[in-house]
């Protein structure tokens, strides 16, 4: 390796101005936290961490493509689109910010959503098993504070804990695994783990390591068995941080643990196009996939709280997420999942972005589906976003929720048609889809038909989450619409 | 190689991991959940070093500088939280932490 740290620097240039962002967030702070009130110092910091976002994006756009540093990072078309991905929700989340409930330290959160950002464009482009942990933990850790930021509710603290727990067993299977993986092949570059393990037998060692990475894998997108943080997680945190876990996180969790499984362990995946029974991390995906749907969906049928409800809604999208990741196949075709991860954050920011409005101008919070009741002469704008959102999530055409679908769906069932546990598996997402509709139309009636048990206040929104919601809602549209836009550019 | 064998570093490196996940399953107080799961990381700290050994190359080595750092920082971010939730709920126990359920 020939390290060339100007070449280095010049491609973290994104990486950069995030941090300088959220120093200067902080340090102005500093500078007027006496003199102006909380909301004032809460729109200073969201236009810093704006700019900072918008200049990162630049830089990601004009920077350079290829492999970095003696290939520790990759920066080919898939790094720069979760790159673009990741910051726009983060950018998405920042203005849903301003529309949720205030919190007492407007700079730190600002701050802190930054560095999560980092993590995640990191998370986009890592190569090698070192950057994957560091880039993976400083978005864990940003996140589990985002989630307990808010110290005047007990159920912030708590979901944070719980996040906590959860994540740091999670990072510790994950390096175990990292470990043995190691120990086998001798490397920690994905490229010549790859080459090592295609010239080895499947050992048992290599199975644990296979197992402690889906693990990992399975706690970070709160997929069947690892998803029980996620619903007291949405539940307790406040609601912007609850869009960025399940948005920006999501899809850069993805991206990353995608390119460890097929560019890193693609030798040991196993076959899942016909039911022979070849071990691998395809079958163990399948079965966590296919648990995903069922629970996710069967369990969003019960819930009455709409943040638990969102939750169950992300345990079941992690669910066709990770037929995704089947269907990625060896022709690597990241593209339809990464349009499902992409569309599917835009759509879950929107939704927490409305759940956020309403539970600041509520009294008692947004909890129960009933605390939506009205909310078309509340606010016609939150009503027509949310509908939007939320058919989006249900993949109701001509939204882009409906071709994320559509393009997993089809790649799953290119593979082998129906012969195989993947076509089966597509078979079930399609079933599932149908059950979702329902309690995603429960949300809809709530909100576009029933009548309030009592009367209520209109909804006031600030101008930059309107802004932020409308361009959720537009970019689902047009998504939708010719989703070849977004093809073409890749 | 004089020492002990691949082997042996590494029965003791699963026992490790493996006691942390089981403090995890069955432990009720939250600092010791924490201290189970350092001892997790730990665990793959020793097979990285170990491997590293006797693999002949030193990113093991380097892997496990990070890994303390990130433990550092892990645990002020948890022992902040613990505080947070201590100052609202006045209990550490997991079992007595269910305002989140329906």
């Amino acid at each position: 390796m020939n390290p060339n740290y100007l070449q280095l620097f010049r491609a973290l240039r994104p990486e950069t101005s995030l941090i300088l962002g959220a120093l200067a967030a902080l340090g102005l702070d500093l500078v007027v936290v006496k003199r102006h009130t909380l909301e004032e110092r809460l729109r200073l910091s969201l236009w810093i961490g704006a700019i900072a976002i918008a200049a990162a994006m630049a830089h990601v756009w004009l920077g350079q493509r290829g492999s970095v540093f003696g290939g520790v990072l990759m920066l080919d078309k898939l790094a720069v689109a979760t790159r673009l991905g990741a910051l726009a929700l983060a950018l998405l989340t920042l203005g849903m910010v301003r529309g949720a409930r205030a919190l007492r330290h407007p700079a730190e959160y600002v701050a802190i959503i930054l560095f999560a950002t980092i993590g995640f464009t990191l998370m986009a482009a890592a190569q090698q098993l070192l950057v994957v942990f560091l880039a993976l933990e400083l978005a864990s850790l940003s996140l589990y504070i985002l989630a307990g930021i808010d110290k005047t509710r007990p159920e912030s603290s708590e979901a944070a804990l719980k996040y906590f727990l959860f994540g740091g067993m999670s990072a510790a299977f994950l390096l175990f695994g990292f470990s043995l993986i190691y120990g086998l092949t001798g490397s920690i570059e994905l490229g010549e783990i790859s080459r090592q393990l295609a010239v080895q037998h499947v050992s048992p060692l290599l199975v644990v390591a296979l197992v402690m990475i889906l693990v990992a894998f399975g706690f970070k997108a709160a997929a069947a068995p690892f998803q029980l943080w996620a619903p007291d997680v949405y539940e307790g945190a406040p609601p912007a941080s609850a869009a960025l876990i399940a948005s920006a996180s999501k899809l850069a969790g993805l991206v990353l643990f995608t390119r460890l499984l097929w560019n890193g362990l693609g030798a040991t995946s196993g076959n899942v196009v016909t039911a022979d029974g070849t071990p691998g991390w395809l079958p163990m995906l399948a079965i966590i996939s296919g648990a995903s749907m069922l629970l996710g969906n069967l369990g969003a049928l019960a819930q009455n709280n709409v943040r638990r409800l969102l939750a169950y809604s992300a345990i079941s999208h992690a669910g066709n997420l990770l037929l995704g990741v089947i269907a990625v196949g060896q022709g690597r075709n990241v593209w339809p999942v990464f349009f499902y991860a992409a569309t599917y954050g835009l759509a879950t920011v929107g939704a927490f972005g409305v759940v956020g409005a309403i539970d600041r101008a509520n009294p008692g919070g947004c909890r129960s589906l009933s605390d939506l009741a009205g909310l078309y002469r509340r606010s016609p704008l939150l009503a027509g976003c949310l509908a939007v959102f939320v058919l989006s999530l249900a993949g109701i055409p001509p939204l882009a929720g409906f071709f994320g679908k559509f393009a997993v769906f089809a790649a799953a069932f290119r593979l082998g048609g129906v012969s195989g546990p993947a076509g089966w598996l597509a078979l079930l997402a399609i079933a599932m889809s149908a059950v979702a509709l329902y309690y995603y139309l429960l949300i809809l009636k709530q909100a576009l038909v029933a009548k309030p048990a009592e009367p209520v206040q209109p909804i006031a929104v600030p101008g930059v989450t309107v802004i932020a919601l409308i361009a959720a809602a537009a970019l689902l549209v047009v998504l939708g619409v010719w989703p070849s836009l977004l093809l073409d550019f890749l | 190689m004089i020492g002990p064998s691949l082997h042996a570093y590494l029965a003791i490196s699963a026992l490790l991991f493996a006691l942390g996940f089981l403090g995890v399953l069955i432990r009720r107080n939250t600092l010791v959940v924490f201290m189970c799961l350092e001892l997790m990381l730990v665990a793959s700290t020793l097979a990285l070093v170990t491997f590293s050994r006797f693999n002949g190359t030193m990113d093991g080595n380097v892997f496990v500088f990070f890994i303390l750092t990130v433990a550092a920082a892990e645990v002020a971010v948890g022992l902040a939280i613990i505080v947070a939730l201590f100052r609202k709920r006045h209990t550490i126990q997991v079992d007595e932490l269910n305002s989140l359920k329906n």
